[in-house]
């Protein structure tokens, strides 16, 4: 028998019943819809934040109290921890300790809102240095100034305010000079920031940033930092200089057990690494999910060949009569459902391409992220995969419950 | 030579529908039937009488209960359903009371059908069909759906169907049943005229006239052949 003759006797069956087709191939085009497009979106996502990352430039190295968390319930480690203090940050800044370093800033992060008059926002508010978002990434401010290395000396109240808290707080008035409220504090405006969207792991436009010393002694009334952003010099390992963090804050605390660690030590690497993992892992458990919608259109395939099965008794019958073997029965029945699935495949698939590119859009021009598109040819792959393996899965049954039709019953079957 | 084994024949063919006792139906007692190449035997008998059960036996569609059925001289009770496929597509032609023709199918995919379960290559089948359905007379129709054909036509398109693949016997179940007196007649007539090329013919019929185109009749009464009588002289002419 020649390959080509079941594909072409399937499809005229199929065309027969078009618009039954395509109503049962929807179920199947929705769920190949939704792997490919959280596949694509999965990945896409998954490059913004690397490329945020990697944007950070690869000479940082950030110190965290507390160790490394596991899982969501260990944050708490992290977030209370209060190992880093300012012996910490004079020991790092020692050369003789680590020598590759060029600057070791810590940073404390507020809770709380900022107000103006009556107007109150809840911004990320973060103790600094003022050459922290120079040093990094470039930005001035477009309005006033930052507060210099004096005011963190003096625990000045000053800050520095993004353009959307800017926004929030004075609306079109300017801001530089007037005294806005933190945690109780009467502080200055210096400066505002220019609209710099997503920088790194945060939106700038929602940052306020004040002298850390100001953050931490009068604002939290702690002794402690909740990070150390140290820069390296750019020639320097960093996965060396990271090693060097260790030993020092080992010997300051005493700890010769590696796995006693009160502190931990993150280098770009380590977030790409754990990025990666994190989106692997959301990616795989999204794709599940949107595999049950597959399942689902699975079922209905099912149904209508069973429909279809029954429909055809006669056919059956006749096809036995004149010599078709049960395999012939089953492949013929076989071959409607995977035609049918693949078809759902790739029609899902084109969809999913045609949608990924429109989110793209919408995201860079509305949210202005630039929103990476991608169109892993894995995600295709696996689309069309899935789609032949359902209808391999789900005609399996019909074609199994024609192929062992009775010849005679089925030529009877009124 | 050839002719020493029968193309068909029966030791003892018996068919019990249903397993319970009380719901057990015989259809079909054993017989003992032999049928060589070449023979045009017409098989009568009232409904219910297991006519229809003998034939789908011959044509390897049933299995007996018990019994010997020997095809060509060879045995089938242990082929398998791929072989007993291949035998009802290479040396069985069947020809339905219905006609049984794929409804979206065209005439000319119609008698292609068994040359698609055969081994005959791909690019022959059309030509194969064609002279098929030119021996029914049927070529003004190639490319017309069952649909639009009367019954006469149907039922030699489904006549070329059986005959496709060059098979040594043609089973027929009541081909005239659905048609009227005259364009039974037509096709009774196709049919004899396939006899006359040396297909072995067996049919089934209820209507003694279609019988008498045949050069032997078969009775069958409650599952057992009563009687068996081969007729010298064929009637010529088809009237109810």
């Amino acid at each position: 028998m020649s390959a080509l003759l079941p594909i072409k006797e399937s499809f005229r069956s199929l065309k027969t019943n078009l618009g039954r087709s395509l109503l049962t191939i929807l179920g199947v085009v929705i769920g190949i819809v939704a792997v490919v497009l959280v596949i694509a979106m999965g990945q896409g996502a998954k490059l913004l934040i690397l490329n945020e990352v990697e944007s950070f430039g690869s000479n940082m190295v950030i110190v965290r109290p507390g160790r490394q968390p596991e899982g969501p319930a260990d944050l708490a480690n992290t977030l209370f921890g209060e190992s880093i203090t300012d012996r910490e940050v004079k020991a790092l800044q020692r050369p003789e300790n680590v020598p590759d370093i060029v600057s070791v800033e810590p940073a404390v992060i507020v809770s709380g809102s900022i107000s103006y008059q009556d107007n109150v926002y809840r911004p990320v508010i973060f103790g600094w240095t003022s050459t922290g978002l120079t040093d990094f990434f470039n930005i001035y401010p477009e309005e006033g100034a930052y507060f210099t290395d004096e005011d963190t000396r003096q625990r000045a109240k000053v800050v520095v305010l993004g353009h959307q808290v800017k926004q929030e707080l004075f609306g079109d008035g300017s801001a530089v000079g007037k005294l806005v409220k933190i945690r109780g504090h009467n502080i200055r405006v210096t400066g505002i920031l220019p609209k710099s969207g997503q920088v790194s792991s945060f939106n700038v436009d929602e940052i306020v940033i004040l002298p850390y010393t100001t953050a931490q002694k009068d604002l939290m009334g702690i002794n402690h930092y909740h990070e150390v952003i140290i820069r390296t010099k750019t020639d320097a390992d960093p996965e060396l200089v990271a090693s060097d963090i260790r030993s020092t804050l080992r010997d300051l605390h005493n700890i010769t057990d590696s796995t006693k660690d009160d502190f931990f030590v993150v280098t770009q690497e380590d977030m790409i690494d754990s990025i990666s993992t994190i989106s692997t892992i959301l990616t795989v458990f999204l794709v599940a999910i949107a595999s049950i919608s597959l399942m689902v259109g699975g079922v209905g395939i099912m149904n209508i060949m069973l429909v279809s099965v029954t429909e055809r008794t006669h056919e059956i019958g006749l096809r036995k009569a004149v010599g078709a073997t049960n395999k012939n029965i089953m492949r013929q029945f076989l071959l409607e459902s995977i035609i049918l699935t693949l078809s759902g495949g790739a029609i899902g698939t084109t969809l999913a391409i045609a949608l990924s590119f429109i989110i793209t859009i919408i995201l860079r021009n509305q949210y202005n992220l630039n929103w990476p598109l991608r169109l892993p040819l894995g995600a295709i792959l696996l689309g069309v995969g899935m789609a032949t393996a359902v209808g391999l899965i789900f005609g399996l049954y019909p074609a199994h419950q024609a192929a062992k039709k009775d010849p005679i019953e089925a030529l009877r079957y009124e | 030579m050839k002719n020493k084994i029968p193309l068909i024949q029966t030791l003892g063919l018996t068919k019990i529908y249903g397993g319970a006792e009380e719901t057990k139906t015989v259809a079909l007692k054993n017989i003992n039937l032999t049928v060589n190449d070449g023979e045009f035997i017409s098989i009568i008998g009232p409904s219910g009488s297991g006519k229809s059960t003998l034939l789908h036996m011959i044509g390897l569609l049933d299995h007996p209960t018990s019994g010997q059925y020997l095809f060509a001289g060879q045995e089938t009770e242990h082929l398998s359903d791929a072989k007993l496929a291949h035998l009802r597509n290479q040396l069985i032609g069947f020809i339905f009371q219905s006609f049984h023709l794929l409804p979206r199918a065209t005439v000319l995919e119609n008698v292609m059908l068994p040359l698609y379960y055969s081994q005959l290559p791909a690019k022959k089948h059309k030509e194969r069909a064609l002279s098929a359905i030119q021996e029914v007379g049927m070529t003004y129709r190639l490319a017309h759906k069952p649909s639009q054909l009367s019954g006469g036509e149907k039922q030699r398109v489904a006549i070329a169907r059986a005959l496709v693949n060059r098979p040594k016997v043609i089973l027929a179940d009541e081909p005239t049943g659905n048609l009227d007196s005259q364009t039974g007649s037509v096709v009774l007539e196709t049919i004899d005229s396939l006899h006359k090329q040396g297909h072995t013919i067996i049919i089934i019929t209820h209507e003694t006239p279609t019988a008498q185109y045949a050069s032997r009749v078969i009775t069958i009464l409650d599952g057992q052949i009563s009687s068996d009588q081969a007729i010298s002289s064929k009637h010529k002419h088809y009237s109810k």
